[in-house]
């Protein structure tokens, strides 16, 4: 039975610096396996679509542009995703991978947490018929 | 839980600072001694069992997950069981060991977290901040290792995500090794400190036949000298590989469910070496099946806050007909309540934070079969004409 | 240090009023400050106690249903004019106390005890539960503590000879320090003074985690800045009077800085030490271990005095 077993480390503590990290002025470099936001590479890509179907949160949509030629387009929902990596798994041709450097995520629109992951020329095509459907809906 | 009227009653809940998460409980004081105490739960119910039938087996292994933030892993290891086993598939023993490595590594997280919030309930903030400052080390290793310090998401249908390479066993060494010299001295402090003993010793005292007969499971019963563990019971993953022993107390009280928690760490850091040291080769994966045969499963595994029960039916499809969720929280709320009595109020938020609740696990819905009426189904509006006529 | 300034410019401005509270703060960031480097944590900026009073005056203040609304608002503000009144006859940051006159020891303590009555009167003036215990549990703190208190401080006045703070801190000033020649009344004063001002582990009643915010659940803006500014000036005002009395008196600013910080840093560490008490165990470790412990000390001064005497 002893009155204050903590003093001891109490007393430490006031000359030890605290345990608090002081982000955003410093940031500890974050381990390589951190789950971020998910890069498409569309290089290898089939268009498979076992992402799309195994993704619990809905977050990505594939657009197909031109299937024999494998033109694609990711549309990924970075606000949708759960960043379970599932995807990474599922993909069969090492398409998709979270990154671990881009994870500081917040955004005050909703603008940005709709990436589109493709080809210029694709992606360019693909925003054109985008505009002319809502100009003929409109 | 019969109560006199016109005493005083003090709610605890649904919002206050005592409780993490949100629960209404009533107590009878007659000034300061409790004479009556009552529960309602069910404000954090999500509706993940129906949820649950609406995705595929691949999506509901991260659906399960989310049920519990500080119980994740167990969540999806005992869906993964359940499912691999109506499937009828021999996990490789790495993919295994891997589990259960993670399932200790969270063991040790939620009982170190649970440390603190228990000795901030009794007003011993500089253990809470200690312990959690500490608790940090375990969760950078959870980070390192899987990617995320909360929601690990280790497990796939089959096997697991990532391997442990050599590097990483190197840095989980060192991280034990810290832990544990951190909990000998939290185990210094809870077992030697004159007031926090004044706080915890005889306060809520259960015997074994008392807690036998509530049916209280997980550390808070084996405080009491219940000796029952699933791992040991009927071990899963390779528990039978790496046994565990059984760590119980006889006292019975609140100290002795601070003395089981900290013992337990203990245990799971030797397990932890033990599986580092003599892990199985092999490979991480086996192929599952997109449509599970049809069936019937229970799986239990042991939660860091006793045994969690997943009952899955399949109808061969690619969804799962039924998922049914039983956790561990659930059996302690009854001790709770009768031992509430005769304590005085200032021992509430203790003996509370004392079974170490997870309301998030909680609030399933049980269906009451009143007499002669037989079940009855209501179409969502109706369901939400019932909510809006009943807290007019 | 002497200064004469009238006493109702030392009441409102200088050195009591404004300077007081002030001073209250920068207490109260210190003590704050101190807690949080025990604890490993970074604490609070210099300007959060002024910032946290500057927000609590711009809100709204909510008057609850049931309560008698003039002593609603009428309370807060008689807590903080008792704590100032007591600033008035302390030495406050060195100087001589504005007032002084014999036995103003017991109105200042008087004036400090009036500060946690009507905080108990504020929690039983509600029809929350939670205020109602908390009442409850500071009146009960209020008397557990309040006679041995009384008797440790009583050690140094006579050993002085008289009931004139100014002239205890004179006599402190000038003779060994009271800490070493009466041990055991300066412990049960340095304990005793973190029951008044309800620093853990004797903050039963306002224990966050059992209910809420005890007496004081139902104050918000302003009533509630006014409560805790009175804490705050007793905070400093309870510091000057035990170090004015058993660390050898405040003479000026510079030993009054000193001593009262050093008391604030041992406080702090007993502060972070120790699992809060139950009301019960705090009233049954004061009428047992501390009024023995004060009367024990009473005694040994009166025979020291007697026996001194006599050769």
């Amino acid at each position: 039975m002893s009155v204050g077993p903590m003093i001891s480390d109490l007393l430490r503590s006031l000359f030890k610096k605290p345990a608090t990290e002081l982000y955003p002025f410093v940031k500890t470099p974050a381990p390589i396996r951190l789950r971020g936001k998910l890069i498409w590479d569309p290089t290898n890509c089939t268009g498979c679509q076992l992402c799309v179907k195994d993704c619990p949160a809905n977050a990505i949509e594939l657009i197909v542009i031109d299937k024999v030629n494998k033109r694609f387009i990711m549309n990924y929902h970075a606000d949708h995703c759960i960043y379970c990596s599932q995807c990474v798994v599922s993909c069969r041709f090492n398409c998709l991978r979270l990154s671990n450097e881009d994870w500081e995520l917040a955004a005050a629109q909703k603008q940005p947490f709709a990436v589109y992951y493709g080809k210029e020329e694709d992606i360019a095509h693909f925003m054109e018929q985008a505009a002319k459907t809502d100009a003929e809906r409109a | 839980m019969a109560a006199d009227t016109n005493k005083f009653v003090i709610p605890i809940g649904p919002q206050h600072p005592a409780l993490k998460e949100p629960a209404n409980f009533e107590f009878w004081v007659d000034g300061e001694i409790v004479t009556g105490a009552s529960v309602r739960l069910g404000y954090v119910h999500r509706g993940i069992e129906k949820g649950a039938e609406a995705r595929t087996w691949t999506q509901n292994l991260y659906l399960m997950e989310r049920i519990c933030g500080i119980c994740s892993h167990v969540h999806a290891t005992a869906y993964t069981l359940g499912v691999e086993k109506l499937a009828g598939v021999e996990v490789p023993p790495r993919a295994n060991a891997i589990r259960q490595l993670m399932a200790e590594l969270e063991r040790i997280h939620s009982h170190m977290l649970w440390l603190g919030v228990a000795a901030h309930e009794g007003g011993f903030d500089t253990l809470f901040m200690y312990s959690w400052r500490d608790r940090e080390t375990v969760m950078d290793l959870l980070e390192k290792i899987s990617g995320n310090k909360v929601h690990y998401s280790a497990n796939l249908l089959g096997g697991v995500k990532f391997d442990i390479t050599p590097e990483l066993a190197a840095e989980i060494h060192k991280g034990l090794d810290f832990l544990e010299e951190r909990n000998h001295f939290y185990m210094k402090v809870v077992t030697t400190d004159e007031t926090f003993i004044g706080r915890t010793q005889d306060i809520g005292t259960m015997t074994t036949e008392k807690a036998e007969f509530l049916g209280a499971i997980g550390p808070t019963a084996r405080a009491s000298g219940v000796a029952r563990d699933i791992r040991v019971d009927a071990p899963y993953l390779i528990y039978d590989q790496f046994p565990v022993k059984v760590m119980t107390h006889t006292s019975g009280d609140l100290h002795g469910r601070f003395i089981v928690r900290i013992n337990e760490t203990f245990e799971s850091i030797r397990i932890i070496r033990e599986i580092l040291d003599h892990m199985p080769q092999g490979e991480l994966t086996t192929r599952v099946p997109r449509r599970i045969p049809a069936g019937e499963v229970v799986s239990r595994v042991e939660a860091p806050r006793g045994e969690l029960l997943y009952f899955i039916a399949s109808n061969g499809s690619e969804k799962p007909e039924r998922v049914k969720v039983r956790t561990p929280s659930l059996c302690n709320w009854s001790t709770v309540l009768s031992l509430a009595i005769g304590l005085k109020l200032a021992d509430m938020p203790m003996l509370l934070s004392g079974i170490d609740p997870c309301f998030s696990c909680n609030d399933r819905s049980i269906s009451l079969k009143r007499g002669q009426q037989g079940p009855q189904v209501w179409s969502w509006e109706k369901l939400r004409q019932y909510g809006i006529e009943y807290y007019r | 240090m002497n200064l004469s300034l009238p006493p109702i410019l030392a009441l409102l401005v200088f050195p009591g009023g404004l300077f007081l509270i002030a001073g209250g703060l920068i207490y109260q960031w210190a003590d704050r400050k101190l807690v949080a480097r025990f604890q490993n944590r970074i604490g609070p900026r210099f300007i959060q106690p002024l910032a946290d009073t500057l927000k609590l005056l711009a809100k709204e203040e909510i008057t609850p249903v049931g309560v008698h609304k003039g002593l609603f608002f009428a309370l807060p503000a008689i807590a903080l004019a008792a704590a100032l009144t007591a600033g008035l006859y302390v030495p406050l940051f060195g100087f001589q106390p504005a007032s002084s006159f014999r036995g103003d020891l017991i109105i200042a303590l008087y004036a400090l005890s009036v500060l946690t009555l009507t905080m108990g009167l504020a929690g039983a003036n509600t029809i929350s539960r939670f205020s109602l215990v908390g009442a409850t549990r500071t009146l009960t703190q209020l008397f557990s503590y309040e006679a041995p208190f009384l008797l440790s401080l009583l050690g140094p006045a006579i050993a002085a000879g008289t009931w004139q703070i100014s002239e205890i801190n004179t006599y402190a000033g000038q003779n060994l320090w009271l800490m070493i020649a009466q041990p055991i009344g300066f412990v049960v004063a340095m304990i005793g003074l973190m029951g008044k001002l309800e620093l853990p582990p004797f903050d039963a009643p306002e224990a966050e985690t059992e209910i809420v915010a005890g007496a004081m659940t139902e104050y918000s803006g302003r009533g509630f800045a006014l409560f805790r500014l009175g804490k705050d000036v007793e905070l400093i005002i309870g510091l000057t009077l035990v170090s004015a009395f058993y660390l050898g008196g405040l003479a000026n600013p510079l030993e009054f800085v000193f001593k009262t910080l050093a008391l604030l840093l041992v406080l702090a560490l007993l502060q972070t030490a120790f699992a809060r008490l139950r009301i019960d165990q705090t009233v049954g470790l004061w009428w047992r271990a501390g009024a023995l412990l004060a009367v024990v000390q009473l005694i040994a001064i009166v025979l020291g005095r007697n026996l001194g005497s006599i050769f």
